[in-house]
């Protein structure tokens, strides 16, 4: 006993509080930590199945000689940039219009327009591809309005299939975001808008001036989320077109799928384009928060 | 202090508990099943277990197999476990990376042109049967064969049949002036023609695909006994006549409005049964979704495809899916299993007999010769569909899947895909060649 009477308050509070940390912190090691140090040299490992070797860079330098892998970052950008931009939007509007204190069944809109975001990826992304269809929903309603003559069919044309993804993805996600920014709008004083009101503000004047920059924090948050998301894209891809027509709307994580488990297994090539993946997500966040962050 | 000492305790057996629990949950999850069948499988020498996917049709062949054995075998046991064959792929991957093959069971399902490309991948994993010689490999349909033979070693004992048939609607074909004969062992050239007619007759293509799929352009190309690799496993696209010819084909038919394109299977599947299209061409298991339509009773008839005219062996016949058993050569119960195979789908006609009506029609020949086999069935209008199919599977000429088969078939997609709109063929082959020599590291 007499040992421990020599420490200090200070250094008990230490102890105990490295005790508590202890379990979490062997934890996230073993179950985060040590895979991703063991992914990092499968992905300089190269070779068919269980014959694998070490092969250095090769894997990385591969993935920018591989043709398909390129087409894929490309159609993973083409959602990025067209379809972040326009859902980060929608959802402002939205949470905007249904933060309004005299607007009536508030309840019932916001649950409305959040539900999409509790199906399952798998079954929308199969409504979408079925809604879409030759014969679906779509093409009925067209054809009967007497815009088409005969259905068209969306997911065949390049052009048509993406746009039918981000429809889906607009649908699936606008909702989620809407949230975090109703989140958000909360904490802004009521007052303020009564204020720009009685000066006579504008909607939009009253949106861009006060709504904008009081919820900066939460819209760079939902972007990097959303850079995130999609980037890792997958579902819509692989069961709403199945990368067709021929990789036009494949994404890099379904070709990292396919690389392992469809094609001939090439484990530390999946592996390395994993991580440029990761690599890409943490650029394009640290420009997102170097771009939105103002505080200092 | 007591009361400190007992937290700290008390969070020491927490995170323990936690760690041992996460530990024991780990096993138990990726064995699933498996921690169940093992401890059935470890204690019992005459128990084995399978891995195979379809409740209706090669599980219940697999049982139907059990019942069999166990005449001559009373302490014979079989566990059939049913593994999605997308998680039988995955579980197999990662077993054979791992080098655990303690994980797989004794026999498991494989299709047929995934075989080579896990072949090679995981040499380990599978037994030699030609080594056993407890098989007569000479008795299984040669086309059908060469799915599971890799570098002249037999690796897997053949099960469905994947023989290509097409069938149309006899009512249709009427409609038009046409009989079934009519469109008979002719060529595409031929099955265009009457297609057109048809089509401006009835208003209806003759055929449905899936787009960005290339199973009809496969189905062509070993009709002629042609692949995309060589004898040596390198691709042999560029200067491929036939895979050239296949895709013009595949061209005119789109065009000539003779075939629609649709997106996913159960479009497909419905073109047929609901009467949007007069006929499909496909490996015989359609059969089973073509009888799913039961009030199109009598109104289809089978027949053999159309050939491509003008290059290689130019038959009417060819193969489209199918599997074959392999045995894990890390198992304790090798003997078991190959003895058990020998026995069931490599001799006996009492077997194929008892699962013809789930649709498994044999590629084991002496069975196509049974009574069951000469069986009318009405659906298709009082035909022996059996014995025929049995008959075309006999003719399928050989095709070399290769190692890299589904990075060439989804590139060869992709051209056709590309020719549909537009695209120069030539360009188009070059692009694919150039892909699977990527793909191949080459």
């Amino acid at each position: 006993m007499g040992n421990k009477k020599k420490l200090s308050l200070s250094q008990k509070q230490n102890i105990s509080g490295w005790i508590f940390l202890t379990p979490a912190t062997v934890l996230i090691a073993v179950m985060s930590f040590y895979p991703m140090i063991r992914a990092i040299i499968l992905s300089m490992q190269s070779g068919v199945g269980a014959k694998i070797s070490f092969a250095g860079l090769t894997n990385y330098k591969r993935m920018f000689a591989d043709a398909i892998f390129m087409q894929s970052l490309k159609n993973t950008f083409i959602y990025l940039i067209v379809q972040v931009p326009i859902m980060l939007l929608f959802a402002l509007l939205l949470a905007s219009l249904l933060n309004d204190k005299h607007l009536r069944f508030k309840g019932l809109f916001r649950t409305c327009i959040f539900l999409p975001c509790a199906t399952s990826l798998v079954s929308y992304a199969i409504i979408f591809r079925s809604l879409f269809a030759v014969d679906g929903y779509i093409n009925t309603v067209l054809v009967n309005l007497g815009i088409l003559h005969t259905g068209y069919n969306f997911l065949s044309n390049p052009f048509a299939a993406r746009i039918v993804i981000i429809i889906a993805l607009l649908w699936r996600w606008t909702g989620y975001n809407m949230v975090f920014y109703l989140a958000g709008l909360q904490n802004i004083e009521y007052s303020i808008y009564e204020a720009a009101k009685i000066d006579g503000a504008t909607y939009f004047q009253i949106l861009r001036k006060i709504t904008i920059p009081l919820l900066k924090p939460m819209i760079l948050l939902t972007a990097i989320m959303s850079t995130n998301g999609t980037l890792q894209l997958f579902d819509e891809s692989v069961n709403l077109t199945s990368g067709g027509p021929a990789n036009a709307t494949i994404t890099m994580s379904h070709y990292i799928y396919n690389s392992s488990f469809k094609y001939v297994p090439n484990f530390g090539y999946s592996a390395a384009m994993s991580f440029f993946i990761l690599i890409l997500v943490a650029v394009l966040a640290t420009i997102q928060m170097k771009v939105g962050d103002k505080r200092d | 202090m007591k009361k400190k000492i007992l937290s700290v305790l008390m969070a020491g057996a927490l995170c323990t508990g936690l760690l041992a629990g996460c530990g024991g949950g780990k096993e138990a999850s990726t064995s699933g099943s498996q921690a169940a069948d093992n401890a059935a499988t470890a204690a019992d020498d005459n128990t084995l277990t399978v891995w195979c996917w379809d409740p209706a049709f090669n599980i219940n062949a697999m049982n139907e197999a059990a019942k069999v054995y166990q005449k001559d075998h009373p302490d014979f046991k079989l566990n059939v476990v049913e593994t999605p064959w997308a998680d039988l792929q995955t579980k197999l991957n990662t077993a054979g990376v791992a080098g655990d093959l303690s994980t797989l069971p004794d026999i498991f399902l494989m299709q047929d042109n995934a075989f080579w490309k896990n072949q090679i991948s995981f040499p380990d994993v599978f037994a030699n049967l030609t080594e056993t010689k407890a098989f007569d490999f000479t008795q299984f349909a040669p086309g059908k064969l060469a799915y599971s033979t890799v570098n002249g070693v037999n690796y897997g004992v053949p099960f469905d049949n994947g023989t290509v048939i097409a069938a149309y609607r006899t009512d249709i074909l009427e409609q038009a002036g046409y009989t079934v004969a009519d469109l008979t062992d002719i060529d595409w050239d031929k099955y265009i023609e009457i297609g057109k007619d048809v089509l401006a007759k009835t208003g209806k293509p003759l055929l449905s695909c899936q787009a960005n799929e290339a199973d009809i352009i496969m189905i062509i190309l070993q009709s002629t006994g042609a692949s995309l690799f060589d004898d040596k496993g390198d691709p042999n696209i560029v200067g491929n006549e036939t895979l050239k010819k296949a895709l013009e084909t595949y061209k005119k038919l789109k065009e000539s409005g003779v075939m629609i394109l649709v997106n996913d299977w159960d479009q497909y599947i419905t073109t047929m049964n609901t009467e949007t299209v007069a006929g499909t061409i496909n490996g015989c298991w359609i059969m089973g979704s073509i009888r799913a339509a039961k009030d199109q009773s009598g109104k289809w008839a089978v027949t053999n495809l159309p050939k491509l005219a003008g290059v290689g062996e130019q038959t009417n016949y060819s193969n489209n899916g199918g599997s074959s058993w392999a045995v894990n050569a890390g198992s304790k119960k090798k003997d078991l299993a190959v003895d058990f195979l020998a026995k069931t789908f490599a001799g006996s006609t009492e077997l194929y007999d008892n699962i013809l009506p789930s649709g498994a029609l044999a590629t084991w020949l002496p069975a196509g010769g049974t009574e069951a086999y000469a069986e009318k069935v009405e659906f298709f209008g009082g035909q022996q569909v059996y014995s025929l199919l049995t008959d075309f599977a006999s003719k399928t000429p050989k095709n070399n899947t290769g190692v890299y088969y589904y990075e060439a078939r989804d590139a060869v997609a992709a051209a056709a895909t590309n020719i549909i709109a537009g695209a120069d063929v030539d360009s188009e082959l070059k692009t694919v060649q150039d892909t699977v020599n990527f793909a191949m590291g080459k």
